[in-house]
């Protein structure tokens, strides 16, 4: 009845419709299994992935721009990147501490949201550039799907970090929060979470973030705590070869990110 | 040398129209500034008083002289003799300066330039006188005094000047007449001179001049631009004006200057394109390369967004491209995308786009500076300078730094810190109140005094930076302004944030 040869050509067919008939650009292994597994086998390449943050980060968005450069630092170690900014506030030594290389890293200030979409469409498409991380503060279906398309001419990863600019609207009214339809192959929500420094020992301990998987194409949603093991403690040339996050746990059903409590200033 | 006599004020020749003249005011006077050939033949001339000119003919028709339009002409007419020659050089009022050495094989000898030259200005309708010389002096006598559009040998301009009168000389009005009263009515009486009591009795001036139309002294002109042996140009049967047409010439015309560049094994950072429309208007557009390079495809795809916003009006006859900043790319290959993997150059292209589109100041990538101050250790580097010699300081991966570093601190207000020095247990940033979970600090960051006058040096430039944890996780960057003072409360500011 079950012809194992058919069962696997319509699994091929499957995720063939599932990612939208693309090439396969390869795929990012995280170091952890279960995370691997909830994305399909490791973060996709080749696709443009979406990062935001809650709260005051999504304004400082200081969680999320450390996260990508955990996530995008094994990229940047085999092609250039390039960060895309509207506010010139990203500082290379805090990125050389968490293991991503800024000497390969082309910094571009863009003047508003248009212009940094097409700097960044125009930096995926680029020749010997491995990721682009984007400040923006939405991503339009259309723009998101020209970022798609940018994404694969040459494989390069795009990264999106959602941040409202400072001290404007948060959003006009009546604007949808997300972006219906978004053409991002990931959703990820980011925050910092508390550090635990090891036994006996004072200060904080090494960086961890609270991050949500909130959308994946053929993958699953999950929440995990990650941790920058390496972060502040390694040189930048001795680099092993593993992804610098790690697994702390998994948070499961837990509430992921207190929510964020309103309180007046006594 | 190529003159182009434009007498601009001698216009409307058309068949026995009207004396015609321009009128100025001088010092109070109404005086002729110029007058049309007919009213030359009525022994009009200028400078006569306007009144003493109606006086003599009263049917004569002026108009008010404009100077500054004529001279803006002028130097619209010097921008359209770019398609002859990348060297023009004004002579005001009414004269250019054309530097056609090695450019004239172009056309195919001097003659035929002349000829083309003569075509293209009466099509303009404009009276004018050519000469060619070696030197710029003769060629302004031959084209002012000598007969129309001749062309001196080389060395063989002493007999062409020899019967014409001082005043091609480029003379003052008085000495050319002074000259004149003498009884030297040629350049020929005049040069046979013993020189040095021609210069007493002319003065030193008349003997410079001499020696410039001669070619025995050298004459500097001011170029409007300065020559580049890096040109070409291109110029059409038909003229062309779609878009697609202008980035297609675009690219033509940077093949040709390219494979000049090749040839030589250099390379430019710099490109000038110029369109030439059929009514003489010149559209530039400039490009910047962050590496010399010499890739036409390359220069085309830079030029391409650029073309959408010029205007081609009736059409663009010719397109010239000069190459500005040469240098020599020997070891380095023409065709930069050619292998992204074995070259690090393969960047360049895209750095090339985003600079030329945005404006090079807003591309960089982070640079280390040898200083203490968080704010100064990073700078911006051109993203395409190699990185750092080896054993040069980088950034410490090991001190634990913001990714996010804010220009300005922030203060920070409601700061509870137990005793002086240790870290603050509560601060309200942005109205929201932070208890802080776990602290590391101060690290302490004192001024650089080796930089600045050590009578400036204060302790109230000391920063305690303390790396802090708030009950959520949230990571930030304090710092105590200067040193602890019981009697004043201790500023606290926000310099960045960890994530």
């Amino acid at each position: 009845m079950s012809d194992p040869r058919r069962l696997a050509a319509v699994r091929a067919k499957v995720s063939a419709l599932e990612t939208g008939g693309r090439p396969d650009c390869g795929r990012l292994g995280l170091g952890a299994p279960a995370v691997d597994a909830a994305l399909g086998g490791g973060l996709p390449l080749g696709r443009w992935h979406e990062i935001g943050g809650e709260g005051m980060e999504a304004e400082t968005s200081a969680a999320p721009a450390a996260f990508t450069a955990l996530l995008a630092a094994p990229l940047a170690r085999r092609g250039w990147a390039v960060w895309v900014l509207r506010r010139d506030d990203l500082w290379a030594p805090g990125l050389e501490g968490l293991g991503f290389p800024p000497e390969r890293l082309i910094q571009v200030c863009a003047r508003d949201e248009a212009e940094a979409l097409g700097v960044m469409e125009d930096a995926l498409s680029a020749a010997g550039v491995a990721a682009v991380v984007g400040e923006v503060e939405a991503v339009g279906l259309t723009a998101g799907r020209r970022l798609q398309l940018a994404c694969e001419k040459r494989g390069a990863t795009g990264f999106v970090i959602r941040r409202r600019p400072f001290g404007g609207p948060s959003l006009p009214k009546g604007a949808p929060r997300e972006a219906p339809g978004s053409a991002a192959a990931t959703r990820w929500r980011v925050a910092s979470a508390p550090s635990e420094p090891p036994a006996g020992e004072f200060g904080l301990g090494a960086p961890r973030f609270a991050v949500a998987l909130e959308r994946c194409r053929g993958g699953r949603p999950g929440a995990w705590l990650f941790e920058a093991k390496s972060a502040f403690s390694q040189s930048g040339e001795t680099w092993n070869g593993t992804h610098p996050l790690r697994l702390v746990a998994d948070l499961g059903d837990r509430q992921l990110a207190p929510a964020p409590s309103v309180r007046r200033v006594a | 040398m190529g003159e182009g006599n434009r007498g601009g004020v001698e216009g409307a020749a058309a068949a026995s129209p009207p004396p015609f003249a321009l009128i100025e005011t001088v010092g109070g006077t109404r005086r002729l500034a110029a007058v049309s050939l007919e009213a030359a033949r009525l022994r009009l001339y200028p400078g006569q008083k306007a009144t003493d000119a109606f006086a003599r003919v009263p049917d004569l028709v002026t108009a008010e002289a404009e100077p500054q339009a004529d001279a803006a002409a002028l130097a619209e007419l010097a921008g359209w003799c770019v398609r002859f020659s990348p060297a023009v050089a004004l002579d005001p009022p009414d004269g250019l300066f054309l530097d056609v050495e090695g450019v004239a094989h172009l056309w195919g000898g001097e003659a035929q330039m002349l000829a083309d030259f003569r075509a293209r200005l009466a099509r303009d309708g404009l009276p004018f006188r050519l000469a060619i010389a070696d030197t710029p002096g003769a060629a302004w006598a031959l084209a002012h005094f000598g007969a129309d559009g001749t062309i001196a040998p080389p060395n063989g301009q002493a007999a062409l000047l020899a019967p014409l009168p001082p005043a091609a000389l480029r003379l003052e009005a008085e000495t050319a007449a002074q000259i004149e009263r003498l009884g030297l009515r040629r350049l020929a009486e005049l040069a046979a001179l013993p020189r040095a009591p021609l210069a007493r009795r002319f003065g030193a001036q008349t003997l410079t001049r001499l020696d410039q139309a001669l070619g025995r002294a050298a004459e500097a002109l001011t170029f409007r631009r300065p020559p580049t042996p890096w040109f070409a140009r291109l110029a059409f049967a038909e003229p062309i004006s779609a878009p697609q047409d202008m980035a297609r010439v675009a690219v033509d015309v940077a093949a040709r200057l390219c494979a000049q560049l090749e040839a030589k094994d250099q390379g430019a950072r710099r490109f000038q394109l110029c369109y030439h429309r059929l009514d003489g208007k010149v559209l530039s557009l400039n490009v910047g390369l962050s590496l010399a390079g010499r890739d036409p495809l390359r220069l085309g795809k830079l030029f391409a967004p650029k073309i959408e916003a010029l205007d081609p009006g009736f059409g663009i006859e010719v397109v010239t491209l000069t190459a500005d900043q040469v240098e020599a790319t020997a070891a380095r290959q023409a065709r930069l995308e050619a292998d992204p993997q074995t070259n690090d150059d393969g960047l360049a292209p895209l750095v090339d786009r985003l600079a030329n589109r945005l404006g090079e100041a807003r591309l960089w990538r982070a640079e280390a500076v040898e200083s203490h101050l968080p704010e100064l250790a990073a700078a911006r580097g051109h993203p395409l300078t190699k990185g750092p010699l080896a054993g040069a300081p980088g950034w410490s991966p090991q001190t634990p730094r913001p990714v996010r570093l804010f220009r300005r601190p922030e203060p920070v207000e409601g700061v509870i810190a137990l005793t002086p020095d240790d870290p603050p247990s509560q601060f309200c940033w942005r109205g929201q109140v932070h208890r802080v979970r776990r602290a590391e600090g101060p690290e302490r960051i004192a001024e650089e005094w080796w930089k600045t006058d050590i009578d400036a040096v204060s302790v109230g430039h000391v920063r305690d930076y303390y790396r802090v944890e708030d009950q959520d996780g949230g990571r930030f960057w304090l710092f105590r302004a200067g040193l602890y003072a019981p009697e004043q409360p201790a500023k606290w500011w926000l310099h960045g944030v960890f994530g």
